[in-house]
């Protein structure tokens, strides 16, 4: 599936609007825990506020995740990046960029996130659903939680081994979907 | 044969002229357009694409009784003609014959369901229709709202002489204006909860679909036992992957079944709570 950077950005099509309010409306009446949207007149742009898990390396910390809605959502996933100071997690690079891995065959993670129960799907491909996974009934609400789980499960607060050379290439404001993931899978 | 020939050199040049037409269509020429379907019809009037073009002409010129009459012309000529019955629909509601507005608007509403589900047609007549419907809910539901308004003052009334309270203060507290204020808060429940279907509310999960997070218009149901809005799970499959969104297991668009049940319960519900026509 194609992507294409994020700048210059095409306004949302009527249908990733209509989809875009009601997930708003659910957002307001049933907000996932440990996220808080802050509110703006921007449909196209989310800004959420992240809390640490209690229990977690990440408790008590808060984080900035910031979600870019393409014109044909849902039929192409949102870019979604933390805001620098990004948290300090083995898939997550300094600029912001999330390899959303689910190392969830640790028998240690609880999380299981609830989308994957619907899914049914082997947990290896859990890996990119920001990217090549990417389904139009996924929501922010299960993309939020997902982000959670994998802040959840992680062991050690470090960044991802390449991620000086990674930062390098993306200098040129490159968006995170365009480019290609080695997953850590087999290394955590 | 002579007259054969006379014939079919009538309808090519019927043709030219529909084509002339829709050039001068295309430029806004709208009076232009009309003079040259109305020379198609003259020489062939009984193609119903003629008349249905014209029609379209009349409506962008807002000359409703025209439009009435060319898609009547085109019904006689094609029941099938979804543009005819749409305009038609709405040159009736324009003539606030809503009932019958909303009957043609339902019937091109299934027949272009029936052609080309995915198309800017029947999303456009949906709107048209979801307008018609909204308003006859809120002419209904207001003139329901008033008469259980009247109702409920006309109780509150009479519960009130039942305790002979007109010449008390409204202060003095006795076993009798307390079974007063007991029933009066039991009367009001009463009357909220006959007002119910009319309070607009959030429409529930199961009628909606879960990529458009919306009330179900042409349910479809997958092998996984998914249910799904038509027009999006089929742009699903083009353009994102011919998988069911939920359960990912392979999906091919020949395995998509009118989920009839669901149709069913969506049109009960819309039925009973007209607001959720409401498009924003």
């Amino acid at each position: 599936m194609t992507s294409s950077s994020a700048h210059p950005r095409k306004a949302l099509s009527k249908i990733a609007c209509n989809r875009l309010q009601k997930e708003l409306v659910e957002w307001q009446v049933n907000p996932p825990t440990g996220f808080k949207h802050k509110v703006t007149d921007n449909l196209q742009r989310w800004i959420i506020d992240v809390n640490g898990a209690p229990g977690t390396l990440y408790a008590n910390e808060t984080y900035q995740l910031q979600v870019d809605f393409p014109e044909h959502y849902p039929m192409e996933a949102p870019q979604v990046i933390f805001i620098p100071t990004a948290p300090l997690h083995p898939h997550i690079y300094s600029n912001g960029h999330i390899c959303l891995v689910s190392n969830t065959m640790d028998s240690m993670n609880q999380n299981i996130c609830v989308i994957c129960l619907m899914k049914k799907m082997s947990f290896s491909s859990f890996s990119d659903i920001l990217y090549d996974s990417w389904s139009p009934a996924m929501t922010v609400n299960s993309i939020c939680i997902s982000i959670l789980s994998m802040l959840s499960s992680s062991t050690a607060k470090q960044r991802p081994a390449d991620n000086d050379q990674y930062v390098k290439n993306c200098r040129n404001g490159r968006s995170p979907k365009e480019t290609r993931w080695w997953f850590h899978d087999d290394k955590v | 044969m002579v007259l054969g020939s006379a014939l079919s050199a009538a309808a090519k040049q019927a043709e030219q002229l529909r084509k002339d037409g829709n050039i001068y269509f295309k430029k806004d020429r709208f009076g232009a357009a009309i003079d040259a379907y109305t020379e198609a019809i003259t020489l062939c009037p009984n193609v119903p694409v003629y008349w249905t073009n014209r029609a379209l002409c009349h409506r962008k010129r807002n000359d409703w009784s025209k439009v009435e009459e060319d898609c009547r012309r085109a019904i006689q000529l094609d029941h099938s003609s979804v543009k005819a019955h749409y305009m038609l629909g709405l040159a009736l509601l324009k003539k606030k014959e809503l009932d019958e507005g909303v009957k043609e608007l339902q019937k091109a509403l299934d027949l272009g369901r029936g052609a080309n589900p995915k198309g800017y047609m029947v999303d456009e007549i949906w709107q048209e229709l979801a307008k018609a419907k909204y308003l006859l809910w809120e002419d209904a539901s207001s003139k329901r709202s008033w008469e259980l308004q009247s109702l409920k003052e006309a109780c509150e009334t009479a519960l009130r002489e039942k305790y002979f309270l007109d010449d008390q203060p409204e202060d003095f507290l006795d076993e009798g204006s307390i079974a007063h204020m007991k029933q009066l808060e039991a009367l009001r429940q009463v009357f909220r909860k006959a007002g119910e279907a009319d309070v607009p509310a959030v429409v529930p999960d199961y009628l909606c679909c879960k990529i458009t997070l919306d009330i179900f218009r042409d349910p479809v149901i997958t092998p996984s036992g998914v249910t799904y809005e038509r027009a999006v799970i089929l742009e699903h499959l083009q353009k994102v992957g011919k998988f069911d969104p939920i359960t990912r297991e392979p999906l091919d668009q020949s395995q998509l079944f009118p989920n009839l049940a669901i149709k069913e319960a969506v049109q009960a519900y819309l039925d009973k709570h007209g607001w959720a026509y409401k498009m924003d």
